[in-house]
């Protein structure tokens, strides 16, 4: 099989860049073990919130150079101060044009409500979801939380805790629908998304909504967890209208929802533009020659090579296992056996306080000026590094993993554009 | 209001709940303080092995004959808490078949049946020995679960008048001339401090009744030795491994509930050190090292975590090791000893043990009290061993099959309070672990629970694959809406209990164990938002 | 490379991706899911063999929990094996029908006409679904008049007459109800110059052995079959192509990992017709389509055992490639079938529930007809829609010059 580019992982990143490529026209495939940790996804998209030092950040575009001056191995250094920002706006756009209904602003963060109540800043929220301008209030003051019986992975104690601490009033309520009764049998299926099939059928959003009615009292807004539709994500505006005041969730524990729904929604888009996405394959192996890879081998097409001009490696950190560990002490990439870059010694790799920076989170792939992979401190010529695999920075103490993902993916698309 | 008890026991490890059950059954009223949770020292920290005594026979002919007179009784009494499942001890070709005859011999003469068997017969009986093995003896080691153990025991002595305060430290003792008359204690949780009057103090605190002994100016020399163990992540034997040869480090290899471990090393700690162990690099990369030799398998199998524990060892000479000083039982009469009244301090011994010291402390508690009742712990069954398992499976059909036997096999015939008949209470809280909303609530109900590392203790919650990561939100959930405590403490309580899997991970996070911690961050720390300083803030 | 365990079960991270995907956990709630089932049941199943649940025979096997799971945990093959070597439930008459294919097609081939009455009367689908438990809802596959063996030793000496050679593993499918499929595959390989042989001894994959308990039969029919494909491959050089994408994955993936047949020489050449057929084109094979043929909407669904092969890519860009046809790709999700799963009463309901979105999409995809590369999802969509199904090479068939 031949591509033009060839992208393996079909997360955030993955997707992103395909999409950028495809719409020039590049003939791209994405190769992807299995789905992506989009699927544990809060329904919002960071792009920076904190600098190493610990300083907050209200305004991202403000704040990279500080960022870049603080901690120059950053994948935001390679991308600049300049490009910074006609990045970000144009992974905005790209997530709008998937279908991804996305507010937010790059020169001002916002907050989201996060499952257990506290208010976290972000960049993008997708509509339907809470959300507010300040750190320590909601933006309503009377507030109807309801949740389904039995429904164990969002827990309305919390928020409601919390709402009273940002000074709103909050009732609480649970809602059991005959509609959910089977679901329920199973001891261990009441998870977010076969709840949320349930409120795909208009009749039961229906009832939903009659229920709400009666009990939400004089609420100015209904909160719900993430659970109101997967195939269709219109889910809290449908309600709003039925229930005629504004209806917002907040996302639940794993799986994620509106994770899932960006995910369907990126591929689709990525399809729709010509892309061939491959799941449940793994790339194995590789031709190489003159620092150039010429084509990848998977499991499901064996000697069958899937040869391209550029390759886009985004398959993402420990988890996705773009990178993996051993008891040696060593951490590798598996695929190509690019440079690493991380600490030799296991224990200096974790911080005994889960909570405090973790050492190895900043491990990760090693890159050019280019975002191009390395082996032995050679750049390869046509293998980009994009997403949670690359080294230098933190995701969840920088609040910054979705824009990673999405401008080194869109960096490095504009790498490969170039060339063309 | 000052409450009076006969005896007031402070320490909540096996020891410490044997002989509150023992004094209860005999008609002394026993109040048992415990500084933190039931079973958190020693007694939650060690191999769970239930012993043949085939380990000691060659070194320690009474502990050996000791431990298989407990494992007998046990294997009666505490059956919901023990898994026959025999033992081997391997030679390996580095060990040669020398110690194998005396092994053999000195088991005998202990009374504990030692049968040499073929290595092939061997290999078929435990595919996950190792094959290279030369020699191998089967004894009837087996495993025991010392959290619900010690679980029961207070279980039954709750049903029989005592009382139990747990999170309650230890500030002083009352005395009245050459007589300790009761004790000052801090109710960790409210700060409030209380008193207690009782005719007895009994300590039994492990290690830390090195420290209590010291506030009545009595003096006992115990030497905290480190054991520390790895956790596999499935079962990979089905029978007690041993290495047949002079005890040394990292030689047992036990299967426990859902899980292996492999343990011990031993080394001198400081005092300061042991309310805060941590596992080495090095201990981890010797204790794997050494467990390949037993199961070669380990190589390739997923590590959970790592924990340590903290051998109370009462010096009898000065090896350094802390191995060859006597694991046997001392009962000390601090009026004989010391010319203290009211005090007895009970140690050394071991888990296997604590049944028979407790025995020995109220037998001695009687005389003092001037009781005349005879001791019915070695006849009388924990509850949880009362009911056949078909019983209770009947009992529980409404449960899928996974959650049923999971419920018994933690609670025995107990398990008929859990909740089965309703949706949503047999919904899965752990789903590694199988443990439901309504096991959760009796736990809640029944079991003394004030936290989710407490509530990890009684039901396995936490416990299985992914440490948890799925759990734990569940849980806190539960104990928020039982009104345990509110949501900002249920916040901290998250925490708190995540950070202590995390302390058990962090020694052996490679591979998929740093994967799953990884996940465990993006959830907690990304998606929810839940951080220390955020806490302390608040 | 990180090691990696023996215990594949043990790389699960408890992400819950593969409880998203699964098709049965969200209308049969007795099934505990692909989790439960899975990499978490199998860890208390090595602690004891009591906590064996049989509601593991509810997994329909389609795997699409494994392409899902970011961690490559062998999910549904995890429920499969544990299926194998635990379940002790009793193989009545009905599983023994279902299973053999192969058998019942030789009683019901020659007999064709009136079998095919027969199955589709009232009172034998109500003692079918009361005595047996086969659900009466249920319309039967056609059994052909006449087998495609029987069609295809008379071709034996034309078809040797060219230069290149691959052999057909055709199934029970096309040997017995859909013979004409297997003629389009001889067909169109003619075409490109190539002939067609049967292998020397062909049994029915034993796909459907697997599903209804009968490990045994299926390991004895396996073994025999690898021994005339390592022949094929082997000595005579041919590769063996198969038309059914369930066929192919088991005779590639569900013998070494559920029946411990070792194929590993061979594996690389069982394929599926139209992945070989797209990549002879590819590299540079010509085939002449007719100039007048009408034009035809084709929705292509993608099976679930072809979405685990990953090769969905070469029938859908086979069926680009004809003029004549203007392709519709539907979202690949499961019909609700499962091989012989869907038969059984007690699944009728479930079966129905999950197929019932697909079945929906494939009304509104204003379509002449659905392509897809598997035999039971034809039955179930033919059943259960108004649409007819074809195979993509009985397509590519009709529209040759």
């Amino acid at each position: 099989m031949k591509f033009e580019t060839i992208i393996i992982g079909g997360g955030l990143t993955g997707l992103l860049c395909g999409i950028r490529l495809a719409k020039e026209g590049v003939r791209c495939a994405i190769v992807s073990t299995g789905q992506s940790a989009l699927h544990f996804s809060s329904g919002s998209f960071d792009l920076l919130n904190r600098l190493p030092d610990g300083t907050m950040v209200d305004n991202p575009i403000e704040a990279v150079n500080e960022l870049i001056r603080q901690n120059p191995e950053h994948p935001y250094s390679r991308i600049g101060v300049e490009r910074f920002a006609t990045l970000a706006a144009e992974a905005t756009s790209l997530l709008i044009e998937a279908g991804i209904d996305v507010e937010g602003d790059a020169l001002h963060n916002h907050f989201r409500l996060t499952p257990v109540g506290y208010l976290k800043p972000t960049w993008l929220t997708i509509s339907g979801y809470v959300r507010s301008e300040h750190a320590d209030k909601l933006p309503w003051q009377r507030i109807a939380l309801f949740n389904i019986t039995g429904f164990l992975d969002f827990h309305p104690q919390f928020l409601s805790d919390a709402i009273r601490r940002f000074g709103g009033a909050c009732s609480q309520h649970t809602i059991d629908l005959s509609a959910l009764q089977t679901l329920r049998e199973n001891p261990s299926e009441m998870r977010s998304t076969n709840i949320a099939r349930v409120f795909d059928r208009v009749e039961v959003l229906e009832e939903l909504a009659r229920i709400i009615k009666e009990s939400a009292g004089d609420a100015d807004v209904v909160m719900m967890p993430a659970v109101l539709g997967i195939d269709r994500n219109d889910g809290a505006k449908r309600l709003t209208s039925m229930v005629g005041r504004p209806v917002r969730m907040v996302a639940t524990l794993p799986p994620s929802v509106p994770g899932i729904q960006t995910q369907i929604a990126l591929r689709r888009y990525f399809q729709q533009l010509g892309g061939i996405y491959m799941l449940g394959d793994t790339a194995v192996n590789y031709n190489i020659e003159n620092d150039m890879i010429k084509a990848v081998y998977t499991v499901n097409h064996g000697g069958d090579p899937l040869f391209a001009d550029n390759f886009v490696l985004a398959t993402g950190s420990y988890f996705s296992r773009g990178i993996e560990t051993t008891a040696e002490g060593k951490l590798t990439e598996s695929l190509f056996g690019v440079d690493t870059l991380y600490l030799s010694e296991r224990k200096s790799w974790y911080n005994r306080d889960l909570f405090e920076t973790q050492p190895f989170e900043r491990f990760g792939l090693a890159a050019d000026s280019e975002q191009r992979a390395l082996r032995g401190g050679h750049s390869i010529r046509n293998l980009y590094v994009a997403g949670a695999g690359l080294a230098g920075f933190n995701a969840v103490k920088e609040g910054c993993g979705a824009g990673v993902s999405m401008l080194t993916a869109l960096f490095a698309a504009s790498r490969i554009l170039q060339k063309i | 209001m000052i409450k009076e008890f006969d005896v007031i026991i402070i320490g909540g490890g096996a020891t410490g709940a044997g002989v509150l059950r023992d004094c209860s059954l005999r008609g002394i009223r026993a109040l048992l303080l415990e500084r933190g949770d039931i079973a958190t020292g020693a007694t939650g920290r060690n191999h769970g092995l239930l012993h043949s005594g085939a380990r000691y026979a060659v070194t320690d002919r009474e502990s050996a004959e000791e431990c298989i007179r407990e494992n007998l009784i046990l294997r009666r009494v505490a059956k919901h808490c023990v898994e026959e499942t025999d033992g081997l001890f391997l030679s390996l070709p580095e060990d040669g078949l020398e110690f194998q005859s005396r092994f053999v011999e000195a088991c005998r003469g202990a009374g504990i049946r030692a049968e040499v068997i073929d290595p092939k017969e061997a290999l078929r009986l435990e595919p996950s020995a190792n094959p290279s093995m030369i020699g191998a003896v089967r004894v009837p080691d087996g495993a025991i679960d010392p959290f619900r153990l010690t679980t029961a025991n207070i279980l039954d002595a709750k049903l029989h008048g005592a009382e139990v305060l747990t999170y309650h430290e230890l500030l002083g003792f009352i005395r009245e001339q050459d007589r300790i008359v009761g004790v000052e204690a801090i109710d960790r949780r409210s700060g409030e401090r209380k008193e207690f009057r009782a005719r007895i103090v009994v300590n039994a605190a492990g290690i830390w009744g090195h420290e209590i002994a010291r506030k009545t100016g009595v003096t006992i020399n115990m030497l905290p030795a480190k054991g520390s163990l790895l956790i596999f992540g499935h079962r990979v034997n089905n029978i007690v491994l041993n290495r047949c040869r002079k005890p040394a480090d990292a030689d047992i290899l036990v299967p426990g509930d859902t899980i292996s471990l492999i343990g011990t090393t031993s080394s001198k700690v400081p005092f300061e050190e042991i309310d805060n162990m941590y596992v080495t690099a090095e201990e981890v990369d010797l204790l794997l090292r050494e467990g390949m030799k037993l199961a070669p398998s380990l190589a390739y199998t997923r590590i959970l975590r790592a924990y340590a524990g903290v051998r109370p060892l009462v010096a009898s000479d000065d090896d350094p090791s802390g191995r060859s000083v006597s694991r046997g039982i001392v009962v000390l009469d601090h009026a004989v000893r010391d010319g203290l009244e009211g005090f007895i301090t009970i140690t050394g011994g071991k888990l296997m043990t604590y049944r028979l010291m407790a025995e020995w402390t109220t037998d001695l508690i009687c005389k003092k009290l001037h009781v005349v009742a005879r001791c019915v712990t070695a006849e009388e069954p924990l509850p949880g061993s009362r009911e056949s398992e078909e019983r209770v499976a009947q009992h529980l059909h409404t449960l899928p099959v996974a959650q049923r036997f999971s419920t018994i096999y933690r609670h025995g015939e107990m398990a008929e309070q859990v909740d089965a008949n309703d949706a949503h209470k047999r919904s899965l809280v752990c789903e590694c672990e199988e443990v439901s909303v309504g096991e959760v609530e009796y736990a809640l109900n029944e079991l003394d629970v004030t936290n989710l590392v407490d509530l990890r203790r009684r039901t396995r919650v936490g416990m299985g694959t992914c440490q948890g990561e799925l759990c734990a939100c569940r849980a806190a959930g539960l104990l928020t809406e039982s009104g345990r405590y509110c949501a900002r403490q249920a916040k901290q309580d998250l925490v708190h209990f995540l950070n202590e899997r995390w302390k058990g991970m962090a020694p052996v996070a490679w591979g998929d164990t740093l994967r799953e911690s990884e996940f465990t961050m993006w959830l907690y720390d990304g998606v929810c938002g839940l951080t220390n300083t955020q806490n302390t803030e608040q | 490379m990180t090691e990696t365990s023996n215990f594949n079960f043990e790389q699960c991270i408890k992400c819950t991706v593969c409880t998203v995907y699964c098709p049965v956990v969200s209308v049969n709630p007795i099934f505990t899911g692909p989790k439960q089932a899975g990499p978490d049941g199998e860890r208390l199943r090595l602690k004891h063999r009591r906590f064996y649940d049989e509601t593991l025979k509810y997994c329909l096997n389609c795997k699409r929990c494994e392409v899902a799971c970011p961690s490559n945990v062998r999910i549904g093959d995890i429920i499969q094996s544990a299926r194998i070597t635990q379940d002790r439930d009793h193989v009545g008459l009905r599983e023994r029908v279902l299973a053999n294919t192969d058998l019942i097609g030789t009683l019901a081939s020659p007999l064709a006409p009136a079998v095919n009455i027969a199955v589709g009367l009232k009172p034998v689908k109500y003692a079918m679904d009361k005595v047996i438990g086969i659900d009466h809802r249920r319309i039967f596959p056609k059994y052909a008049f006449g087998t495609f063996e029987s069609w295809m030793k008379r071709q034996s000496k034309q078809q040797a007459t060219y230069a290149r050679q691959v052999s057909f593993f055709h199934g029970c499918y096309v040997n017995y109800n859909n013979p004409q499929l297997g003629k389009d595959l001889v067909k169109v390989m003619n075409r490109l110059g190539y002939g067609v042989q049967m292998l020397e001894k062909e049994k029915c994959c034993g796909v459907p052995m697997i599903s209804n308990g009968l490990f045994e039969q299926a390991k004895r029919q396996g073994e025999l079959n690898m021994v005339s494909i390592r022949k094929s491959i082997v000595e005579d050089r041919r590769v063996v192509l198969t038309t059914s994408s369930t066929c192919a994955f088991t005779l590639r993936d569900e013998y070494p990992h559920l029946l411990h047949i070792d194929n590993s020489e061979v594996r690389d050449h069982i394929e599926l017709a139209t992945r070989y057929i797209y990549r002879l084109l590819e590299s540079g094979a010509q085939l002449r389509f007719r100039q007048n043929a009408p034009k035809l909407r084709v929705a292509y669904h993608t099976a679930c055992h072809m979405e685990k092969l990953g090769w969905s890519y070469y029938s859908i860009e086979l069926l680009k490639m004809i003029p004549s046809v203007d392709l519709v790709v539907l979202d690949s999700q499961c019909c609700g079938i499962g091989g012989t799963y869907g038969f059984k009463k007690e699944n009728y309901a479930t079966s129905q529930a999950i197929g019932a979105d697909l079945f929906r999409k494939i009304e509104e995809s204003g379509c002449d007809v659905v392509a897809t590369d598997c035999e039971t999802c034809k039955w179930q969509i033919e059943m259960s829609t108004s649409k007819s199904v074809l195979h993509p090479l009985t397509i590519l068939a009709q529209v040759l010059e």
